[in-house]
């Protein structure tokens, strides 16, 4: 049933009766368009656009997730074969104690009654047909069924590969775990060391005839017949021991960095010298001397220098490792540890497998890609970021909980291990999300094959906070962008400055200057519309504002003072929020005070006008002008109230129905409010899962849906008003078709400190770059 | 606030509109319900909110714990600390006062953050180093992850630490009134003298700022 092509399933998906939940099939379009004629050619030229990018997408989603179930049913064939190997030896090993023991009986009947029992009962077991005629000798039989086995157990082995190298392993760790289930069997160990050691002599001396002997002395009689298996077995024996040396030299190899590595560091620790100069001899000596001095320290220094600059210098060194290591992945140039790690890594994965419930939902999806239609879109509700869709237009029904069930475990497994969860996550993943930017490794799978493609993916990574990265901003033309942390600092990313990787699916980028002024963690972030300023609030409830560095800056530059233009100081409890207006000249705050705060920064009494409401509304949470009334701001609370306010007069005007439309149990703050860049629309980010849309005029719900799987923490509308971009500590972000409110994109994207996950999104007003921050001090960018 | 509504499950988060005091005002986790892959940081953070002041507490690693892991978290935690004292030298630690990295008379520190090592300011010589330790501790080369750890990244913790150390001496013997109240407030220069000498990652030589006497007093009756 897998075996449906794509072109089959295409054609299901665009097939008349596979509208279904959130779709729009071509004929309710038709019938869209003679209902509102006022649909413009533009208009629907983009609908169709987005509709057929959205089919690709989904099309290219259901080849991975196909490749990965046929993946998946040759491992359980080559397991189950593996096993039943298992049992046929041992039922072989039984049997032969069994014959074993007869024979004791017969020799204790014999020399007790001096006759020899019923020939019958000495007839030696008989196994499978192929193997009759070894059984002169228990060893024998042992030792050539295991040759018999081979071919069956070839197979298996070789479906299992294929598996394991569609998840990123490879045949080393496949021998190695060979060797060790082998020898398990009792097949292998002693014999299996010695078959090697003699082939590979032969091997060198090309003596081929002497090694059979060899064999033949080894292991008693033999079968002609047995030749071809022996052969195979022998092969692989090789391999094994092949990929066992190539393993040491790899260790080899590891050595020697590791020992350059302590020269390095060697020379730093015991020579202290290094960065250090004697101020006193620097006195008595002459200039000459001193300069001299100078040099002898440098030749020292620049060794140990090496540390802080290993990431250009040993690049060099990195790729000539790649090509010693005869074409194989860099990767494999790992110690025995990181092996024993990945075969941890495996087992553990094995084990996930039999309790994860998801499997119940590939279940699910084998049966439904088998059935009819109506079953091929339930499945495609059940596993994929379109199931929302379906939330989106009947809010609230639960669809959310068939979406819970699908999803809940992935969140689970993402805690279990950095960079080696990847390969097990993705069985689930492969159905749910687009991609999992979480582990590079996955990106041959995931990554759509097409050369067109509307999907992001995950470009950049922005290591070098210490802690939760709370807030960014793009630049407003280019690829640059401020992070602001709880580490206590701001940091400038120029997005080409990259630090060349070794895989090449994810750059990473290091900061170009770091933004020291704050005491305490970094909250919220604004950058201005030129692209020159940029202000930060923090928990030191301060507001600073700083001139940004040119991004080619040399991020080892020495300190200006310049680069802090002033403190915005009013506030008496952390700055949660900040919006800049994008033409005037002026700032808004929120804080844990309770107050809004209107500024004009820069001139001589910047607070130009503070905004409060009733104490039992708690405090704001997020604050923004209203794109399209020059003189109005929204600010949401913690009450899950929202408020516009005149900025003039700094009065209520009008109370959007964000709370009684929010879920009243418990905790149901808003953690965001934007403001539509034209139409007069405000979105919410809701506490409650919830992304909810209100018209400013009257105050009404215009649309709410279950956005994702836990808080909605974050949003960002592109400049155009088109997508809308939400973050949620469900450590994804998805991106909204804001036409038909319909998730078009979902990206697992970061991972959780305590119970938070993913702080700020955000669009590039110009280039094709989206980016998020997480509580993990990663922020990525995605093209 | 409405965040105190919650019953049952404590979920620990500092959501937007958070007052100060409220910041991460949650109650302890145990290291074995931390099944995060920042556990360790997030438990070396609880204790020290708990009591800054109790350093012996906050070195002292969960059962179990990787020493590797345990100690790049804490020097990221150093590191990131560390960012207070810089934010401080900034207003005081003037480039033309001081024009080298020094502590005691008889060394200049060059910094080692540049192609060649330089002679920086020590206000320089403090934001470069913290600024490469960052991208050092980040590197996705030598730290790709934050559970497992190679012996020999874990090697190179010790070059970091004695070059982070260097800040803390400089404010120490050039910047004193402001390293006391830095020290008050945060039991930093204390916590990072035993951290090294603990895991052994300082020669004791080079520990020059003469805190460990102060110490010793402490570690019998840890004082609040
Ligand atoms: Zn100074
Ligand atoms: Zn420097």
């Amino acid at each position: 049933m897998i075996e449906d092509g794509p072109g089959s399933q295409h054609g299901g998906q665009l097939g008349p009766g596979s509208g279904g939940l959130g779709m729009v099939t071509k004929s309710q379009q038709d019938d869209g368009i003679k209902q509102r004629p006022q649909y413009s050619m533009p208009g629907i030229l983009h609908f169709l656009q987005t509709e057929w990018a959205r089919f690709e997408m989904e099309r290219s989603q259901w080849e991975v997730e196909r490749a990965e179930l046929q993946a998946r049913i040759a491992f359980l064939q080559g397991e189950r074969k593996g096993q039943e190997n298992l049992k046929q030896d041992l039922v072989r090993r039984i049997k032969m104690l069994e014959y074993a023991l007869k024979q004791e009986r017969g020799k204790y009947h014999k020399l007790k009654y001096g006759t020899d029992l019923n020939p019958e009962d000495l007839k030696p077991p008989t196994f499978d047909k192929e193997n009759k005629d070894d059984h002169i000798d228990g060893e024998i039989s042992l030792s050539t069924s295991s040759g018999t086995g081979t071919a069956t157990w070839r197979q298996g082995r070789q479906l299992l590969r294929q598996y394991l190298q569609e998840i990123g392993y490879t045949d080393t760790i496949i021998d190695v775990r060979s060797a060790r289930v082998r020898s398990l069997l009792g097949l292998q160990t002693q014999s299996g060391d010695s078959d090697a050691d003699i082939s590979q002599s032969v091997l060198v001396n090309g003596d081929q005839p002497n090694k059979r002997d060899n064999q033949g002395k080894r292991a008693g009689l033999k079968k002609i017949g047995n030749l071809a298996n022996d052969n195979a077995l022998i092969d692989t024996e090789n391999a094994v021991m092949t990929t066992f040396d190539f393993l040491n030299s790899g260790n080899v190899v590891e050595d020697e960095e590791d020992l350059s590595d302590d020269n390095e560091d060697g020379i730093a620790a015991d020579d202290e010298a290094e960065e250090r100069l004697e101020r006193a001899s620097m006195k008595l000596k002459g200039d000459n001397e001193g300069l001299t001095g100078l040099d002898e320290t440098d030749a020292d220094t620049e060794e140990a220098l090496a540390e802080f600059h290993f990431l250009e210098s040993e690049m060099g060194g990195s790729s000539e490792k790649h090509e010693s290591s005869s074409g194989e992945d860099e990767e494999w140039v790992v110690d025995q540890r990181h092996i024993s790690e990945l075969k941890e890594q495996y087992k553990k994965e094995r084990k996930g497998k039999k309790t994860r419930p998801t499997r119940h939902a590939l279940q699910a999806m084998l049966a439904s890609l088998g059935g009819e239609d109506d079953g091929f879109t339930a499945g495609v509700g059940d596993g994929q970021s379109l199931a929302s869709s379906g939330e989106a237009r009947e809010d609230d029904i639960p669809s959310g909980g068939q979406i819970s069930y699908a999803r809940k475990p992935m969140m689970g497994l993402q805690d279990d291990d950095e960079n080696l969860d990847g390969g097990l996550v993705l069985g689930e993943l492969a159905g749910l999300t687009v991609n999992n930017e979480a582990d590079p490794v996955n990106y041959d799978i995931s990554a759509p094959k097409e050369g067109y493609r509307k999907t992001w993916s995950a470009k950049y990574t922005l290591r070098s906070h210490f802690d939760g990265v709370r807030a960014l901003a793009f630049h407003p033309v280019e690829p640059v962008l401020l992070t602001a942390s709880e580490d206590h600092t701001l940091k400038l990313w120029n997005l080409q400055k990259t630090v060349p990787a070794k895989k090449a699916a994810s750059l990473d980028v290091e900061p170009v200057y770091t933004f020291r002024a704050h005491v305490g963690p970094v909250l919220s972030l604004a950058m201005s519309p030129s692209g020159e300023q940029c202000y930060s609030g923090g928990m030191d409830t301060t507001i600073r504002c700083w001139n940004i560095p040119k991004s080619d800056i040399d991020p080892y530059d020495s300190f200006d003072p310049n680069v802090l233009s002033g403190t915005l100081e009013a506030h008496t409890d952390a700055v949660w929020g900040l919006s800049i207006h994008s033409s005037k000249n002026q700032l808004l705050s929120c804080s844990g005070d309770g107050t809004v705060r209107l500024w004009s920064p820069g001139i001589k009494s910047p607070l130009l006008n503070t905004f409060t409401v009733d104490s039992e509304e708690g405090v704001p949470t997020s604050v923004d002008f209203v794109r399209c009334d020059p003189n109005q701001i929204v600010a949401s609370y913690t009450s899950s109230n929202t408020y516009i306010f005149d900025m003039e007069t700094g009065a209520q005007v009008l109370m959007l129905e964000t709370k009684i439309n929010s879920d009243a149990s418990g905790s149901n703050q808003i953690n965001r409010v934007i403001s539509h860049p034209t139409l007069p629309i405000s979105i919410t980010a809701h506490e409650d899962r919830h992304i909810r849309f209100f018209d400013n005029n009257t105050g009404k719900i215009i649309h709410s849906m279950v956005a994702h799987l836990d808080s909605v923490t974050s949003l960002a509308i592109d400049p155009n008003g088109l997508y809308l971009l939400s973050g949620s500590h469900d450590c994804s972000i998805r991106l909204w078709n804001l036409d038909s409110k319909t998730c078009v994109q979902e990206i697992t994207s970061h991972r959780k400190k305590f119970e938070e996950s993913i702080h700020d999104v955000a669009f590039h007003p110009q280039k094709p770059y989206i980016a998020s921050a997480g509580a993990d001090a990663l922020a990525k960018v995605f093209v | 606030m409405k965040m105190a509504n919650e019953t049952a499950p404590i979920i620990r988060r500092n959501r937007p509109g958070t007052k100060n005091k409220d910041w991460c005002n949650w109650e302890d986790e145990s290291f074995e319900e931390m099944d995060s892959t920042l556990a360790v940081q997030q438990f070396i953070q609880q204790a020290i909110r708990k009591d800054f002041t109790n350093v012996e507490e906050i070195l002292n690693p969960p059962e179990g714990q990787d020493e590797g892991v345990w100690k790049y978290e804490h020097l990221r935690q150093f590191c990131m600390e560390l960012n207070g004292l810089a934010v401080k030298l900034q207003v005081e630690c003037n480039p033309e006062t001081c024009t080298q990295m020094t502590a005691t008379e008889q060394w200049i520190f060059l910094c080692a953050a540049h192609k060649t090592p330089k002679e920086c300011p020590a206000i320089d010589y403090t934001r470069h180093t913290l600024d490469g330790a960052a991208c050092l501790l980040n590197s996705n080369k030598y730290f790709p992850s934050r559970v497992s750890i190679k012996d020999s990244s874990v090697a190179k913790l010790g070059s970091v630490c004695r070059r982070v150390y260097r800040i803390f001496s400089h404010a120490y013997f050039h910047h004193r009134p402001l390293f006391d109240t830095y020290e008050n407030e945060t039991y930093l220069c204390r916590r990072f003298t035993q951290f090294v000498t603990k895991y052994n990652l300082m020669s004791k030589d080079n520990l020059i700022v003469p805190i460990m006497e102060d110490q010793q007093t402490l570690e019998g009756e840890s004082e609040a």
